[in-house]
């Protein structure tokens, strides 16, 4: 139960970093849930690869950075393990949810799937990759591909 | 005198002043027993008198201060509250938009447009085009989830097919149950009223990840077919009992019971709000809006545990014993052997493998240390494997859950106890045995409610209650070199007991706990410790308990279901002996409205041997 709660408060902390105006998709809904949405949230929050609540992004990305990579990177918080499986078999509705809020274009979408799963062994280096470090290395790699930079420009 | 005087002027004033006032607002005749208000102020007649009583446990809830106890009142009140000039978000129009909405259909109300900021951003974020009811199937290995769950999501105009869909966000309905409270103090509380019932809004993925990846529940997604004036009503009504509290009740006032209002207020007489008996099964809401033409189309989302299973039984018997050999760590990922497949089977192999340790970390908790790397390493492999896509999930099954039979049992039946003919009545208001038809429920599971059993004795017209079962879950789960759950079972309630004399009415406490393994399709054997206690004062010590054993073979299919086997217990306390008995008992299945069902047992019981036999019929309604 004390497990419970420590991932409900972890969980709260980065809602309420996300709350500010305009840091992604759904920030407004998400704040201030009370509740049974803690009870949820903490059901939710188990990170990749195992269960070691992962390291929130919110560190690495501020409110300064691209709404849509912002969007991202709330949505990899919660579902790292399935984007990660997803980008190695190169499809899937995970993937092409990253690509939805990325605003990524129909026409470039095999792109973007291909440089995922070209690049996975970059994107996650070790099974203790954060999602926070797995977001910068996407944006690092998009930014140098000259079809998909624009997706992810300040 | 003078001051008597300015008071009674002051009393002329006031009155011409109400006067006036009242007079600009129309006459609402019977309006406030209108069903669309009855229902958006979720009254509810009273069970004595002919009264109403709002089920909102929340004087916010209501502008008036009888609000709760008089649809007149409050519509008086919300009519001079949404007429008063002004606006902004604590402005009555603001707080109360879908009942400013619906009195102005009904009334000529002096109109002028309203600016509600916060609603406005909470309604354009929201960018609601289309609702779907989405049910979570249940899964009786978790007590918690037996009746299933309902919730409703908003989806946004769809540009491209699925994608978006997974952050729509999502309506539900949930007791607020506090953290500390114990699973005893949990069902007390959720029965007899306690919690408070909260409404809450959470993107759609949050909740498959929940259902889907940590309970193993399959999600069916009901497409509603509401036009955009009524989801806008819905989401009004949302807006205006959000943060409300209507306490939370299990049985009736659940999760589904809330979304059926939401439906109902979006669409004034479809009233799915009357179906609702003394249960609201979330199935069943299910089944009353599809009767009720309320769904376009349907959806299935297998879980996490129906899509492991389904890659699994993809792969080849060779392929099966390598991924198990994988997961466990035998073999690694980049071993030779695995290297050495051709580019689709290598893929299936990793795919699947994948899929069931991270299925393993969540349901058995595998410890980080050896799932991590080992997942790490499988995405690898996989990821230098191009151009094969993923495989087709697992197909939806033919008959979905609000397919399967009503969940209401009435059945009559003959038979013969030793020497004495019968005749029996069952009524059992919820929910599934294991012998009834299998479409639409999970195999292997029982759970029943209340479910009495009397008796007619032919010989000397007695009247008897055979048995009277509070509940009865049994799980019976089949085991095979990927997954190794445990097939329980529990029940309690009271029973006809032989105390060698006499056939004595006690209450009773059963369960117990085994294994079952698969035999061929819908066919599977189990092995069970069993527990019982008998307490009452015809037995010798005033209690009895047996440990026993109960080994069996169970088979379902839409025709016919089979279970027959053999018991034993040996009864320690009172009067120390064996109870022994084998059984067969079988349905065949006339559609999913009835069944003909036939008992045989026989038993070896203080030291004399007894038949019983027994034929009749099912209804489900």
């Amino acid at each position: 139960m004390k497990k419970l709660i420590a991932g409900a408060l972890l969980m709260g902390a980065s809602t309420l970093a996300f709350a500010q105006p305009g840091c992604g998709v759904g920030a407004m809904i998400w704040k201030g849930q009370s509740g049974i949405a803690p009870h949820v949230l903490a059901a939710t929050t188990n990170g990749t690869f195992g269960n070691q609540t992962f390291g929130m992004t919110t560190g690495t990305l501020g409110c300064q950075t691209n709404q849509s990579v912002q969007s991202m990177a709330m949505y990899m918080d919660s579902n790292i393990d399935k984007v990660a499986r997803d980008m190695s078999r190169g499809s899937g509705e995970n993937l092409d949810t990253l690509a939805v809020l990325l605003g990524v274009d129909e026409a470039d979408r095999d792109s973007f799937r291909k440089v995922l799963q070209d690049n996975f062994a970059t994107i996650f280096p070790s099974s203790d990759t954060t999602s926070g470090e797995a977001v910068d290395a996407i944006v690092a790699l998009l930014e140098q591909n000259d079809t998909l930079s624009k997706y992810v420009a300040a | 005198m003078r001051t008597s005087l300015r008071f009674a002027l002051a009393l002329i004033w006031l009155a011409s002043c109400l006067n006036a006032f009242a007079s600009s607002l129309p006459d609402t005749g019977n309006l406030h027993l209108n069903p669309a208000w009855l229902t958006l102020l979720h009254y509810q007649p009273d069970r004595f008198g002919d009264g109403y009583t709002g089920q909102a446990d929340d004087d916010a809830f209501y502008l008036s201060d009888n609000g709760k106890t008089s649809p007149k009142a409050e519509l008086e009140a919300t009519l001079t509250a949404i007429t008063q000039p002004g606006g902004g978000n604590e402005h009555a129009r603001c707080r109360f938009p879908a009942r400013d909405r619906w009195l102005r259909t009904q009334l000529d109300l002096p109109g002028h447009p309203v600016n509600c900021p916060a609603f406005e951003e909470w309604t354009d974020e929201l960018n609601t085009e289309t609702v779907t009811l989405v049910f979570a199937a249940s899964y009786l290995n978790s007590p918690s989830s037996m009746f299933g769950h309902t919730f409703l999501r908003l989806d946004p105009p769809r540009e491209d097919e699925e994608t978006n869909l997974i952050l729509a966000n999502t309506i539900s309905y949930a007791a607020d149950a506090a953290a500390h409270d114990s699973e005893i103090l949990f069902a007390y509380k959720g029965i007899f009223g306690g919690y408070p019932g909260i409404t809450s809004i959470q993107p759609y993925y949050e909740k498959i990840r929940l259902y889907s990846d940590i309970e193993h529940r399959d999600l069916w997604e009901y497409t509603l077919n509401l036009t955009q004036a009524e989801v806008d009503m819905m989401l009004a009504h949302t807006w205006e009992i959000r943060d409300r509290n209507f306490d939370y009740y299990f049985f009736d006032e659940n999760c589904a019971y809330r979304l059926l209002a939401l439906i109902d207020v979006a669409r004034p007489g479809t009233d799915l709000l009357g179906e609702v008996g003394t249960h609201a099964i979330p199935s069943d809401t299910v089944r009353w809006a599809v009767d009720k033409g309320l769904v376009d189309s349907v959806y299935y989302r297998p879980s996490a545990a129906t899509n492991v299973s389904h890659r699994i039984d993809a792969l080849s018997d060779d392929h099966q014993t390598l991924a198990a050999a994988i997961a466990n760590g035998y073999v690694d990922a980049d071993a030779p052997e695995v290297q050495a497949l051709s580019d689709e089977p290598r893929a299936r192999v990793l795919d699947a493998t994948y899929d069931y340790v991270r299925y393993q970390s969540e349901a058995e908790g595998w410890p980080r240390e050896h799932a991590a790397p080992l997942s790490h390493d499988l995405l690898r492999e996989r990821s230098e494997i191009r151009g094969v896509a993923i495989q087709d999930g697992p197909p939806e099954p033919a008959i979905r859950d609000d397919q399967g039979h009503d969940t209401f049992r009435a059945s009559v039946s003959g038979g013969r106890m030793g020497d004495r003919n019968f005749s029996e009545l069952t009524l059992r208001p919820a929910y599934h045995d294991v012998l009834d038809p299998p479409a639409g429920y999970r195999g292997g599971a029982q759970l029943q409610f209340l479910r009495l059993d009397a008796r007619l004795y032919t010989d000397n017209d007695e009247v008897q209650v055979e048995q009277l079962t509070g509940v009865e879950i049994r799980s019976l789960s089949p085991r095979n070199q990927f997954f190794s759950p445990l097939s329980w079972q529990v029940g309690f309630g009271g029973r006809r007991t032989d105390t060698e004399t006499n056939r004595v009415f006690t209450p009773y406490l059963e369960g117990g706990a085994g294994g079952s393994w698969r035999l061929t399709t819908g066919t599977q054997a189990f092995a069970m410790a069993t527990a019982d206690l008998e307490i009452d004062n015809d037995l010798r010590s005033g209690y009895d308990a047996a440990p026993g054993a109960d080994l069996g073979i169970l088979h379902q299919n839409n025709q016919f279901s089979l279970l027959g086997g053999v018991k034993t217990k040996a009864w320690i306390v009172s009067n120390q002996h064996r109870q022994d008995q084998a059984y067969l008992e079988g349905n065949w299945h006339l559609g999913r409205d009835f069944s003909l069902f036939g008992k045989f047992s026989r038993e070896d019981h203080y030291d004399r041997y007894r038949s019983t036999w027994q034929l009749g019929l099912h209804a489900y309604f």
